[in-house]
């Protein structure tokens, strides 16, 4: 299951048992909790109350903490930087040389990096705990197009393999000679040798794989079956219709909450 | 079980035909094997007696291939999955890349035809053993050697319990013990009555395996027989094809006078052990 483009983590937690579908509710409820809530500290609690704890519930909090700071700080730091300094107008709160810090461009960094840390927080806690193959097929069963779950799942595991087969053309090209280091107009000379052979390579696999999957009745109309069995219960439907109402309800009370201010 | 009559296929855009007037009749549960220098037509007729020519390629078709009572030429694809199998010479292009395990590879095919699931695992279970995965059944397809996954591949059509199995050179890309593993594998379906088409270009493994060879030259048949008589057939060098080694070195010995001339030339290690034997 270790996968370039997987972040899948198994642990032998409940949350990890729960149908995905359930998960992809939970996580669709942080995000539109977390952006619809008006005001910059809305994002930071979900991120703080629901997404943390679920994550330790799940037992992947430090793979979400981690991989949340590696996305979240850069951002952070740069728009706490641009939208602080840069602020048009707004009140100065302390000096730096010829630059002023602004209140209301630091209150803007808050809500814009609140907001990337929700919506970062909630994929991860999807990512870690629900298996891409199970949430594919749980879309596919309630009727998610085949060839979107199929080109989802594919990328997830083929990709890697790609990135794999570009870096043989590039030794392979260097072997024979191929300068690929150096100034932009030599780095953009060695692209051609190497993008041909690649995505000449990558139509004739094309071909390959689609007859392969011909052969093996991707395309054949009708029920399909499914060799994994997604457990589900009257308690997490109802905990899914749940969460559905309170998504909805967040919209209104976010909606309520901006019309009040 | 295949029937072939005066079939002649041209590629879109192609000016010659790669397929004429093949006649062919292959009974049920024969290894038939289909050999031919670069370009003779094995490759075409693989992709006809398995549908895709020309459901999938298009291009011009004369005459009819029958796989049991099915016509191929107007039968579509989507029609055939299940009843004829196909495998080609990459095994990472016909890993379906959506599946996780080896288990959940296997049942790739059984989900699509819709097979119920309690009839799905004794399925599964029983091609895992005939093809020696079952150790690697929770392992991802993309952890597999090279021959491990071409065996993964036999294995996802074999479990579809197909009539007709076709391999367009499974075993290219393979180094000496993944040819011996696909053989082995083709050996065991052999035994449960599939009928197995291979195009294949090592011959000393034809030799040993197929019932019956089929030479093509230029698109047509040029020779049809058993394999020791199409192997040791002085004129298959004219057709871009080396003889085995066994019958290079029993036409040495005879010409020098080390082996009595009237011995028939071998074709495997084991005619080739009689043959050199005082």
């Amino acid at each position: 299951m270790a996968n370039a483009f997987s972040l899948y983590a198994p642990r032998p937690s409940s949350l990890h048992r729960l149908h995905p579908l359930t998960m992809l509710a939970v996580v669709g409820f942080c995000l539109v909790a977390g952006l619809a809530l008006p005001g910059p500290w809305g994002p930071y609690l979900v991120f703080l109350f629901v997404i943390l704890p679920l994550a330790a519930w799940g037992q992947v909090l430090p793979n979400l903490l981690s991989s949340a700071l590696k996305i979240a700080l850069p951002f952070a730091i740069s728009v706490f930087l641009i939208q602080g300094l840069f602020w048009t107008g707004g009140t100065p709160i302390a000096h730096l040389g010829p630059l002023s810090l602004k209140s209301e461009g630091l209150l803007f960094a808050a809500q814009s990096t609140g907001r990337i840390l929700a919506v970062i927080g909630a994929f991860l806690l999807l990512s870690l705990t629900v298996r891409p193959d199970t949430l594919m097929i749980a879309l596919d069963q309630r009727g998610a197009p085949k060839a979107l779950t199929y080109i989802v799942l594919a990328t997830i595991q083929i990709a890697p393999r790609f990135q794999a087969k570009a870096n043989t053309i590039l030794d392979a090209q260097r072997a024979r000679g191929l300068e690929t280091e150096g100034g932009v107009g030599r780095r953009v000379r060695a692209l051609l040798p190497l993008v041909v052979p690649l995505v000449l390579g990558s139509i004739i696999d094309i071909e390959e794989r689609a007859m392969s999957l011909e052969a093996r009745a991707f395309s054949r109309e009708g029920k399909k079956t499914s060799l994994l069995v997604l457990p589900d219960s009257a308690a997490q439907k109802a905990a899914r219709a749940a969460l559905l109402i309170g998504m909805a309800a967040a919209v209104a009370a976010g909606i309520w909450l901006r019309r009040a201010s | 079980m295949i029937a072939v009559r005066g079939f002649t296929y041209t590629y879109p855009a192609a000016t010659a035909p790669s397929l004429q007037d093949i006649d062919l009749d292959v009974p049920a549960g024969q290894f038939l094997a289909v050999i031919g220098a670069n370009g003779a037509g094995k490759s075409t007729l693989c992709y006809s007696l398995s549908g895709f020519v020309p459901d999938f390629y298009k291009g011009t078709v004369v005459g009819t291939i029958h796989v049991g009572e099915r016509n191929l030429v107007q039968t579509p694809l989507a029609d055939l999955a299940g009843e004829i199998g196909l495998v080609f010479a990459n095994p990472f292009n016909q890993i379906t890349g959506a599946r996780f395990t080896v288990r959940e590879e296997l049942a790739f095919g059984l989900e699509n035809l819709g097979i119920p699931r309690e009839e799905m695992l004794p399925r599964i279970e029983e091609v895992l053993r005939l093809t020696g995965l079952e150790e690697l059944a929770e392992r991802s397809p993309y952890a597999l050697s090279g021959g491990q996954q071409q065996r993964l591949a036999i294995a996802s059509v074999m479990v579809m319990q197909p009539k007709l199995l076709v391999l367009d050179e499974p075993t290219s890309q393979l180094d000496p013990v993944g040819t011996r593993e696909v053989f082995e594998t083709l050996d065991a379906l052999t035994k449960t009555g599939t009928t197995v088409v291979l195009a294949e270009h090592k011959l000393e493994w034809i030799a040993v395996h197929a019932d019956r060879i089929i030479l093509l030259d230029g698109g047509r048949i040029v020779h049809d027989g058993h394999p020791h008589d199409v192997l040791a057939d002085p004129s298959l060098p004219t057709y871009g094809l080396a003889p085995t080694r066994y019958t290079q070195a029993a036409r040495l010995a005879v010409t020098q006078g080390c082996v009595p001339a009237d011995r028939p030339l071998p074709v495997t290690l084991d005619e080739a052990v009689k043959f050199f034997s005082p």
